[in-house]
């Protein structure tokens, strides 16, 4: 070190080179700091075009809203606005075509499956924009760098997440003399005993979201890590895992029934609009459904952020984030459009019906939009306390993408739930995940 | 070649006049007219092989590429890794029954198809009333969208709603729901696969019949006739008259229909994404969901690639079958 200090010593300290250089940088983000500071888009925005690609969001209403508002935002800043919004399960299709193309969407969006681990090499370096966001209306929850975020760079914007509490049923919990739950064990109790009264619970043993995120939160709750902090080490083989599937087990024999084998991510909320569940674990989008289509069962129908468990309360989430390819078109309109609706939070949210949960700190100031007036929602108004995503206490890596999307987890519980032996299921299941990050390590 | 060295008027002692000892002046090789007749055949199937060359052989060679090496989606230029993708598939449970359910998937649905659709081909090839309009209908399944069809589907076979089911339930011949004999089509494991091949094999039999319907209407009524005379039953009709007459279509159909129903990923991804446990997991599902959502790509194309040795025993089969008939 004292060597290469004297060396340097001998050499002048800036080259016109590097002096341009950070002069250049410097300039470029003042202006840019400038230009969001005063909220106003540059000029070069004027005649360009703007191609965003979003999921279909399960709320409509959130998508006709930002529908008008890219068409207003185009208008205000002389450019022409085009979103297109697919299914969220075909985005990394759709991902993987532009990027081999090296064209496509100027804007891109990761809804569920994250893979800014995948693609960091071939996207913008965000962090003027989050840094921003953060100093505005931060921080940022501590999961939401696991989302943005590789080797301390944001390459993605978090723009919300969807969280994945408890609804239940507050006459039918009355009618076997049971309070309102907050943990795990209460739930069981209360499925165990209105099942044989035709009212079980249900959460998805198949092979789709809520499945990977229900049972995920269920492993947190009672203390399983999937990983380390790091993302290098796998830590599911524990005793916590093991409870967790033997009460898993007991959850299923005692208050469900064979249904949530074949379950949907819609099924769910067919189950408690219809009246039979005694709760379920899913999106509010349940609670909206059932607001629709069952007064009656709405009334009685309560929120809880989620069920504690001997290792804590976590809820698990379904991050969201903004992206650019670095082959995007029009990198100055995609980061003006981030910005503009990070802006716009509080009337995002309210299009949303209160589904798309902020992952600034600052934004759960109460009332919150679509939460704080209504007695139900509002206690959903602290879910950045509880948030973790999967990979959990990992990053949203490669490897823990892998693992999400090819089921594991949820096969773990099904297996147990069917009759397997715990130890041969954790055997299965741990080989399973250790393979496929033992070949993301190598590559 | 020779000449007429005079005109019409040709006086007497005139003479025919030819080249003695002389050669016909040979023709380039390129035009010779065998190889012209080659160059214009080969011409006109040049589309042909360039388009199965651009759009099948080189993805082909691209996913081999991909198998053998460690790409991801986010970095397909990789390094070389020999087949250690290959073994790595081969390592894991899922990828077994994957295999499993891949060949009960294609050979379960074929002989359902073949025996369904040579059952609606033999009642289509009877002349009656509506007859047209009829077989307008029964190729509906297979004109319909299949994300729409199996859509419809998923909805009939839905744990609670299944409009099957409350028939059924009606009917007293399963019990109500919310009891143990209340079945659930996509969630108990040999009902979710039989599930999954039934609506592959309803969106495709009236394909089948179609195919046997046209051969069957090009197989000369005398024939049929006379073997009438000559006291053939039915079964023998069909086995020894109709069946060997129209086995190139036959063939043809059937290795079409493999090919489709062992590459078909619709299906299941859409009905229960391979779930629950693995129950109706096929190799297609299996490679889409580690290579393209789970972006280990060379993991992927190799799943997918174990597509290749279990299609092309079946399909050179077929094809012998079908030149030794010809010839």
């Amino acid at each position: 070190m004292s060597d290469s200090r004297l060396v340097q010593a001998d050499r002048p300290t800036v080259t016109r080179r590097s002096f341009l250089k950070v002069a250049g940088t410097g300039a470029a983000g003042g202006a840019l700091l400038a230009m969001l500071d005063a909220r106003q888009a540059p000029a070069q925005l004027k005649g360009t075009s703007l191609r965003v690609i979003l999921w279909s969001h399960f709320v409509p209403a959130y998508d006709a809203w930002i529908d008008d508002f890219a068409r207003k935002w185009g208008e205000q800043n002389g450019a022409t606005v085009r979103i297109d919004h697919i299914p969220h399960l075909e985005l990394p299709a759709r991902y993987a075509a532009e990027f081999a193309a090296g064209a496509g969407h100027d804007l891109i969006y990761f809804a569920g499956q994250i893979l800014t681990g995948q693609y960091y090499r071939h996207l913008l370096d965000l962090s003027d924009l989050a840094n921003d966001l953060g100093t505005r209306y931060g921080p940022w929850m501590p999961s939401a760098k696991s989302a943005a975020q590789v080797a301390g760079v944001w390459y993605a914007v978090p723009d919300y997440f969807i969280s994945i509490p408890v609804l239940w049923r507050k006459d039918l919990f009355e009618s076997v003399g049971r309070p309102a739950p907050k943990t795990w064990d209460d739930l069981r109790v209360a499925a165990r005993l209105l099942r044989p009264k035709g009212h079980p619970t249900g959460m998805q043993f198949s092979h789709c979201n809520d499945a990977n995120h229900n049972w995920r939160a269920l492993l947190y709750c009672f203390g399983a890590k999937e990983t380390d902090p790091s993302g290098q080490s796998i830590e599911l083989d524990s005793k916590e895992t093991r409870e967790a599937l033997r009460f898993a087990k007991a959850l299923y024999d005692e208050g469900m029934t064979p249904e949530v084998f074949s379950w949907d991510d819609a099924s769910d909320n067919r189950y408690l609009a219809s009246g039979v569940a005694s709760w379920i674990h899913d999106a509010i989008s349940a609670f909206r459904t059932t607001e629709d289509t069952n007064p009656k069962v709405f009334r009685e129908t309560y929120v809880l952020p989620e069920a504690a468990g001997p290792g804590g309360t976590w809820n698990v989430g379904e991050p969201n984030v903004w992206a650019i390819w670095k082959f995007s078109k029009n990198v100055p309109a995609a980061k003006e459009f981030i910005m503009a609706v990070a802006n716009s939070q509080k009337e995002a949210m309210g299009a949303s019906r209160g589904y798309n949960m902020p992952f600034l700190r600052r934004r759960y100031d109460k009332p919150m939009p679509g939460l704080g007036q209504d007695a139900k929602l509002g206690t959903l108004q602290e879910q950045d306390k509880i948030t973790a995503f999967f990979g959990h206490p990992g990053p949203m890596t490669p490897a823990a993408q892998e693992v999400l999307t090819t089921f594991i987890v949820p096969d773990m519980f099904t297996r147990v739930a069917r009759g397997a032996s715990i130890d041969e299921t954790m055997k299965w299941g741990v080989g399973e995940i250790r393979r496929i990050y033992a070949k993301h390590k190598a590559a | 070649m020779g000449h007429l060295a005079s005109g019409g008027g040709r006086s007497p002692g005139a003479s025919l006049s030819v080249p003695v000892g002389g050669r016909a002046k040979a023709l380039p090789w390129w035009r010779t007219p065998s190889v012209r007749r080659y160059l214009f055949g080969y011409t006109l199937l040049a589309p042909a092989v360039l388009y199965v060359g651009v759009l099948v052989g080189a993805p082909f060679l691209f996913s081999l590429y991909l198998a053998l090496s460690d790409a991801s989606v986010g970095a397909p230029v990789a390094r070389f890794v020999g087949l250690e993708n290959f073994t790595s598939a081969l390592e894991t449970g899922v990828f077994w029954t994957a295999v499993r359910n891949t060949l009960v998937f294609t050979v379960g649905a074929a002989v359902m198809k073949g025996f369904l659709g040579t059952t609606l081909a033999f009642l289509l090839v009877q002349p009656f009333k509506g007859r047209r309009v009829v077989r307008g209908l029964v190729v509906i399944p297979f004109t319909i969208p299949i994300a729409i069809s199996v859509l419809g589907w998923k909805w009939m076979f839905d744990s609670q709603f299944s409009v099957l089911n409350w028939a059924l339930s009606g009917l007293g011949l399963i019990g109500e729901y919310g009891t143990p004999d209340w079945p659930v089509w996509l969630g108990q494991p040999m009902l979710a696969l039989a599930s999954v091949m039934f609506v592959n094999v309803w969106r495709s039999f009236p394909f089948s019949a179609i195919v046997l319907l046209a051969g069957m209407t090009s197989v000369s009524p005398e024939i049929i006739d006379a073997a009438k005379v000559d006291g053939a039953t039915f079964m023998q009709r069909f086995r020894k008259i109709i069946v060997p007459m129209i086995a190139p279509i036959l063939f043809v159909g059937a290795a079409f229909d493999t090919v489709f129903t062992l590459s078909d990923l619709s299906i299941v991804y859409l009905l229960t994404n391979g779930g629950p446990d693995g129950a109706t997991e096929i190799l297609p599902t299996l490679a889409y969901n580690t290579g393209i959502r789970g972006g280990a790509l060379g993991r992927g194309a190799a799943i997918s690639l174990f597509l290749f040795p279990l299609l092309l025993p079946a399909m050179v089969l077929l094809l012998r079958t079908l030149r030794r008939r010809q010839y």
